[in-house]
């Protein structure tokens, strides 16, 4: 086994062309070794020392997110809280605080659990990965990443180097906002059973101009759900978000495990999408809800 | 005193184990070390056909392969010897011991128990409780009738401890009944999990074996060991280094021979250190599974009738400490009521699944959930308030309970009131929240036990001690006890302890014995080392012993205050003549008498000595979409008598209401329909965390009580375990329209109840 810590970028992409995997904050990787759910690879290099890479910066699109961004960062960095703040719900609800502190974003995402908890909010906001080798880069939408449990379309000498997420529109008067929620049985240490993140923008009259919701651990991936076209035009009321539950749930393909049989699972993706879209249709419309959005209201909100 | 003038301090191991500079046995490593590795049955019942170690042994780096050949042919077990070191012949469930590998590391040792070949002729797992006490079910022991057991177990086929409580006369009290209430309950099985998996290390020198080990109970282990590799008492010294928690999972005597056998055969120190899985299905401790068939009768004025109930508990392959379950979960089933007549039969009940056996106040969150959850439903048939409706049917000071006993001077009543005054039962709350209570009982255990106290010469003071500390602070408040009897400061005091070859004989950490037992030993000899400063101050002072006070590290003659010598001076002159040793014991408490019951397996469960009571009052939120339930308040009320140290006692009470909540809500083992325990990590296994800890208030009901520990007290440290659950799920079932009648009541089983 080989173990290299590298210190520049070009050292990291050398290693893993040379057929090294990265390793972050480790907090999937060594945990998964230590499991035996995956051997250790014959060859890791480490990246946390790449200091540039756990950068945030707000850019003339969007955001640039280092692919070392750790959640504890993320969860309370001003940019991401006021104009992705699914994100940070996502972020916050990681682990513990000491996940959160050594977990970073491009773990979360290239490790491609269909549990996996920033997934949603990203692909509900039309982030992107960026990809590089030795000798190219590339973007990739997030809709085209993951293939899979624990599958993606990098090749294994590509790098996740950033996670470009747009800014929403605010032209004539609209505003946008996002929310992530998920179902825990405890409040620290949990992983998703089901969860669901929505990114809205509404017109100046309040109704709804676009609607995205993606959701977590009902399919072999994070999925989008489709057909939320229709919600374009009208106000986001009750009946509406009772809508928007009974399509994710419709939509949702779960399985029965040892966390929950399908048919819970099925009803509380539901519940999950209806909430995420009321929070983030809330933020838009103005609303402060703290972060996460799960302990402001719905499960276990402090009152 | 009282709780708010009792002295705060801080528990002497806590730097060590906060700073990491505190050992645990993991931590030890011995010259030339070889690592330990199980090959455990993976199958919870099957014959085997063939077992082939030879591979194993041939391997370079492996050192001892065992089986049950290697070993002396010994059955054991306190209650029923149906248990042997290695695996014999049958496998009865799957993290049974088949054979054990020491090897250079634990790698190559995974390696051999890899290469044992072992080939089994699969028999039917027996799994459910009511199959395996009909009359066809196959009997997990085929031979066990010749096994040896304690006389009063009655043993019956698959019932591995059938007993009975009977008072009056159940059918006259429901005939006298105006309504008739009947509830069945489910509890799953659990996990004791502590943070430490258990570690063992053994090493022999000439033919006499030192085993560190992380056992609550070290004499425990030591008998275990005596008995199952044939050797005398004093050729065996056990000591636990620091202990990671063990909340029951580490009582009972484990793995220590199997290592030491090891070690014996390798002629090298062995070390076993579990994984977390290893931790969740091997050990022979997990909290027994119950099924709960209650009925009650009761007049239109609330008062009850009657009250009969049937028991199966399940009891897993083999009957470790289990033996008594069958009659302490009957008391828990009748509960702390003024009941005349009752009839309950309970029975314990092998199976292919991992042994039970004591963790943290067995059978009682079970039982006491199902007892309490039913009251709620028998006070709903006679619309009372259930507040009310247990005031009026709870015993109080001078009553006799269900099994016949008669109470003294008891605080049930007011733990009613103040536990459900700490959270303003009555007020009006929001409509997704409500408050549910629930009382409970648990015994103090009155057994012998021994230190030594002895001041050096410099005037530094050690308690020598069998007590074990398994993380409740037990240990620690010894010291307090010691400090009043001599005038001098707790922090005085250095612990010596844990060490079998050092300290005389302790129960260890099991029953809520501790301060009970070891305390009433400790006050002896800190007692005769009182009595040797008296009579050395009273040489030195001129003074009459008598009129000789201890205060303050100081000896003072009573009523002239310039008459006084340092302690430590006094150490200093006995350490040039008679040394300052003390040691002490003391009689154990005395079991109160029945009157009027009849108990058949009677194992000493049905008079309670020095009973402890308590109310847990749970104000609880319900997420009606989703199931999730999250405690939000819990106010508890604590009879276990005076209060010694009171940080010690809130501690023990708010763990105890943590692992109530976990108990109640996310914690269970899940199984296949093999036999296969699925949720063996905790991840899987949900544990309570910092971030679920809701507000939870105390107030101990002080009675200096007699027949007691030192100074009136009971014991604490398993009834805080006892009727968090149920306090839970009373507040659940307002919220749904009915109980949700499976523990742990899961998100996922409150929404079904919410569907039906
Ligand atoms: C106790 C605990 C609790 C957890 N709770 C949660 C939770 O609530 N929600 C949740 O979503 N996750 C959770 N996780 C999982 C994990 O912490 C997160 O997924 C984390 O973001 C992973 O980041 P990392 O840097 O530690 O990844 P690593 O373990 O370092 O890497 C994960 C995978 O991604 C690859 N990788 C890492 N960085 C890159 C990169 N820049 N480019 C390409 N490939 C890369 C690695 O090769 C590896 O395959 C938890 C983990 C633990 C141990």
């Amino acid at each position: 086994m080989t173990f290299t810590i590298a210190t520049t970028l070009e050292d990291a992409l050398a290693a893993m062309a040379a057929g090294a995997r990265p390793v972050a904050g480790g907090s999937d990787l060594v945990v998964a070794a230590r499991h035996g759910k995956a051997a250790l690879p014959a060859s890791i290099v480490a990246i946390d020392r790449l200091g540039d890479l756990a950068r945030v910066t707000g850019t003339d699109d969007g955001v640039r997110i280092g692919a070392l961004a750790t959640h504890a960062t993320l969860m309370l960095h001003p940019l991401i809280v006021d104009s992705y703040p699914g994100l940070a719900d996502a972020c916050a609800l990681v682990g513990s605080p000491a996940t959160r502190n050594v977990g970073t974003l491009g773990g979360n995402v290239m490790n491609s659990s269909p549990a996996m908890d920033t997934g949603a909010p990203l692909l509900a906001l039309g982030a992107r990965v960026e990809l590089r080798t030795v000798d190219s880069t590339r973007v990739v939408p997030l809709a085209e990443l993951w293939t899979g449990p624990g599958r993606n379309v990098a090749a294994t000498d590509e790098l996740c180097t950033a996670i470009l997420v747009p800014a929403p529109t605010a032209a004539g008067g609209t505003r946008s906002s996002s929310a992530y929620v998920r179902l825990e049985y405890r409040r620290a240490m949990e992983i998703a059973v089901v969860g669901a993140g929505a990114s809205i923008t509404l017109a100046a009259d309040g109704t709804v101009e676009s609607l995205a919701i993606a959701l977590t651990a009902v399919a072999p991936t994070i999925i989008s759900v489709t057909g939320l076209d229709a919600f374009v035009g009208k106000p986001l009321d009750a009946a509406a978000l009772t809508a928007v539950g009974e399509i994710a749930s419709e939509q949702s393909s779960p399985i029965s495990d040892l966390r929950a049989g399908d048919s819970y699972r099925r009803h509380c993706v539901g519940v999950m999408a209806r909430r995420a879209a009321e929070a983030a249709a809330r933020r838009a419309a103005g609303e402060i809800i703290g972060i996460p959005v799960n302990r402001a209201f719905g499960i276990g909100a402090a009152r | 005193m009282t709780a708010a003038t009792a002295p705060r301090f801080v528990r002497a191991d806590g730097p060590d184990k906060v700073t990491g500079s505190g050992r645990y046995t993991a931590d030890l490593t011995l010259t030339g070390m070889l690592a330990a590795k199980f090959r455990y049955a993976e199958i919870a019942h099957a014959r085997i056909i063939r077992l082939d170690v030879s591979a194993a042994r041939a391997m370079p780096g492996v050192f001892a392969v065992l089986t049950a050949d290697d070993v002396p042919d010994v059955r054991f077990g306190p209650f029923v010897q149906d248990r042997t070191l290695f695996a014999r012949d049958v496998v009865r469930y799957e993290g049974e011991v088949v054979a054990a590998v020491a090897a250079v590391n634990a790698t190559v040792a995974q390696q051999a128990v890899d290469a044992i070949v072992v080939e089994y002729e699969p028999l039917p797992p027996i799994t459910d409780l009511e199959a395996a006490l009909a009359g066809d079910s196959l009997l997990v022991h085929e031979g066990w009738a010749a096994y040896g057991a304690g006389d009063p177990v009655v043993r019956d086929r698959n019932d591995a401890s059938f007993s009975s409580i009977t008072k009056g006369d159940v059918d006259a009290g429901f005939a006298e009944a105006d309504h008739v209430v009947s509830s069945r309950y489910v509890a799953d099985g659990c996990h004791a999990a502590p943070i430490e998996p258990r570690a063992v290390l053994a090493q022999w020198e000439g033919n006499k074996v030192t085993i560190w080990t992380s056992t609550q109970v070290p004499f425990d282990a030591r008998a275990g060991v005596c008995e199952t590799l044939e050797m005398p008492a004093s050729r065996v010294r056990i000591i636990v280094p620091h202990l990671g928690g063990g909340f029951g999972g580490k009582c009972g005597f484990h793995y220590e021979a199997h290592i030491a056998a090891l070690a014996k055969a390798a002629k090298r120190p062995v070390r076993l250190v579990f994984s977390r899985r290893e931790e969740f299905f091997a050990p022979d401790r997990r909290r027994e599974g119950m099924i709960i068939d209650v009925q009650t009768g009761v007049r239109s004025d609330g008062t009850i009738t009657a009250r009969k109930a049937w028991i199966a508990i399940d009891n897993g392959a083999y009957t470790t400490d289990a033996g008594f379950f069958s009659q302490l979960a009957a008391m828990h089933v009748s509960g702390p009521y003024k009941i005349p007549n009752v009839h309950i039969d309970s029975h314990l009940v092998y199976t292919n699944l991992q042994p039970s056996g004591s963790v943290r106040a067995p059978t009682a969150p079970q039982a006491c959930w199902a007892l309490e959850s039913h009251t709620d439903e028998v006070a709903k048939a006679v619309g009372m308030d259930p507040v009310a409706f247990r005031k009026l049917n709870a015993v109080d000071t001078g009553d006799i309970g269900p099994s016949g006993q008669t109470y003294g001077e008891i605080g049930v009543q007011r733990c009613i009131d103040e536990a459900t005054a700490l959270v303003d039962y009555g007020q009006p709350l929001p409509d997704d929240e409500a408050i549910g209570v629930a009382i409970g009982w648990w015994p103090s255990f009155s057994v012998p036990s021994g230190a030594y106290l002895k001041i050096d010469g410099d005037g530094s003071a050690q308690i020598i001690t069998g007590a074990q500390e398994c993380g409740t602070g037990a240990v620690m408040t010894l010291r307090q006890l010691a400090a009043d009897e001599l005038g001098m400061n707790a922090e005085d005091f250095e612990l010596v302890y844990q060490d079998t070859s050092v300290a005389p004989y302790d129960m260890g950490a099991t029953g809520s014995q501790t301060l009970f037992n070891n305390g009433r030993a400790v006050v002896a000899a800190a007692g005769q080392v009182a009595e040797q400063l008296r009579s050395l101050a009273a040489e030195f002072l001129e003074a009459a012993p008598a009129d000789i006070v201890l205060a303050d590290g100081h000896a003072h003659v009573a009523g002239s205050p310039t008459s006084t010598v340092s302690i430590a001076e006094l150490a200093g002159i006995a350490a040039g003549g008679e040394l300052l040793i003390g040691h002490g014991s003391g009689a154990p408490p005395a079991a109160p008498a029945l009157v009027g019951s009849s108990c058949v397996g009677d194992l000493g469960m049905a008079a309670f000595v020095a009973p402890q009571f308590s109310c847990h009052a749970v104000r609880v939120r319900l997420d009606r979409d989703t199931g999730v339930v999250r405690v939000m308040e819990v106010g508890t009320a604590h009879d276990s008598g005076t209060i010694i140290n009171e940080m010690g006692a809130l501690g023990q009470v708010e763990g105890g209401v943590m692992m109530g909540i976990g108990q109640a809500l996310t914690e269970g083992a899940q199984y296949d329909a093999e036999g296969h325990q699925r949720n063996t990590g905790l991840l899987e296994y949900k544990l309570q965390t910092c971030a679920d800890s809701p507000v939870i208030r105390t107030t101990f009901v002080q009675i200096v009580t007699p027949n007691a520990g030192p100074r009136g007290a009971k014991g604490l440290a398993e009834a805080p375990n006892v009727a968090t659950a149920a306090a839970i799920s009373n507040a659940i079932a307002k919220l749904v329209g009915q109980p949700v009648r499976q523990l742990p009541m899961t998100a996922e089983r409150v929404w079904k109840a919410m569907q039906s």
